[in-house]
């Protein structure tokens, strides 16, 4: 929203600074027409001209972009060491602790499976 | 956190700052569009008010105040987060917008003066 803003400002400084400088060439026309010596411009155009560069300037200003903080060590500051400390290739899921779940069906033990060869052979 | 960092050793304290790259380059990018901008826009300006001579680099340096004082207004009170000093805010890169300064300023007085 404020960029939208920013844009407006840069495009209504833009055509004032052109309106200036045709308002400025008109005058030097009109004076020259009737043959009276130019000394410097009526003070409005100047005025008009400083100011409409002052409302471009403010234009540009929010248009070029947002600054960046560049202390590096700012954004780690507020991390844990869980998240810093976070290697997601040392990840364990077939730990031990699924045998706590109500749901677990433990394994066949080795002793039984050596019975049933026992048996059949 | 991309780039590289540069560590630079803060005189008071004397404790080591480290500073991320990348957000410095991008600082200095916004900086420099801000400046080249200013040096077309403010050589209009000096063209159109008739500025001659001296008058126009006296005109170029206010111009540079200017844009120092509305960079410091867009950093507001935290500027030390976005700049390592606020004196080369100012002078950097001053005179790197001159040619540009004058190009503008010569073509909008002939367009508004001469012819």
């Amino acid at each position: 929203m404020a960029v939208v803003w920013a844009r407006l400002a840069f495009l209504a400084g833009i055509i004032s600074l052109f309106h200036a400088g045709y308002s400025a060439a008109q005058h030097r026309a009109y004076m020259r027409i009737t043959e009276q010596e130019y000394t410097s411009l009526p003070t409005d155009i100047g005025v008009q001209g400083l100011m409409s560069l002052l409302l471009t300037m403010y234009g540009i200003l929010h248009i070029a972009g947002d600054f960046k903080e560049i202390r590096a060590n700012v954004q780690l500051q507020n991390k844990s060491w869980e998240t810093v400390g976070n290697r997601p290739t040392f990840y364990t899921f077939a730990h031990r602790g699924r045998a706590l779940s109500p749901n677990y069906i433990p394994p066949k033990s080795k002793s039984l499976l050596d019975n049933i060869e026992n048996i059949s052979s | 956190m991309s780039g590289r960092v540069r560590t630079r050793v803060d005189r008071g304290t004397g404790e080591v700052v480290a500073y991320s790259d990348a957000a410095v380059r991008n600082n200095f990018a916004v900086i420099e569009y801000c400046r080249t901008s200013m040096a077309a826009l403010s050589g209009a300006t000096a063209g159109m008010l008739g500025l001659t001579g001296l008058y126009g680099f006296l005109f170029f340096l206010l111009a540079g105040l200017v844009l120092w004082l509305m960079l410091l207004l867009k950093a507001g009170s935290k500027w030390q987060q976005y700049f390592v000093s606020r004196q080369s805010l100012l002078t950097s890169g001053l005179f790197s917008g001159l040619f540009t300064y004058i190009l503008c300023w010569t073509f909008l007085y002939g367009m508004v003066h001469v012819y």
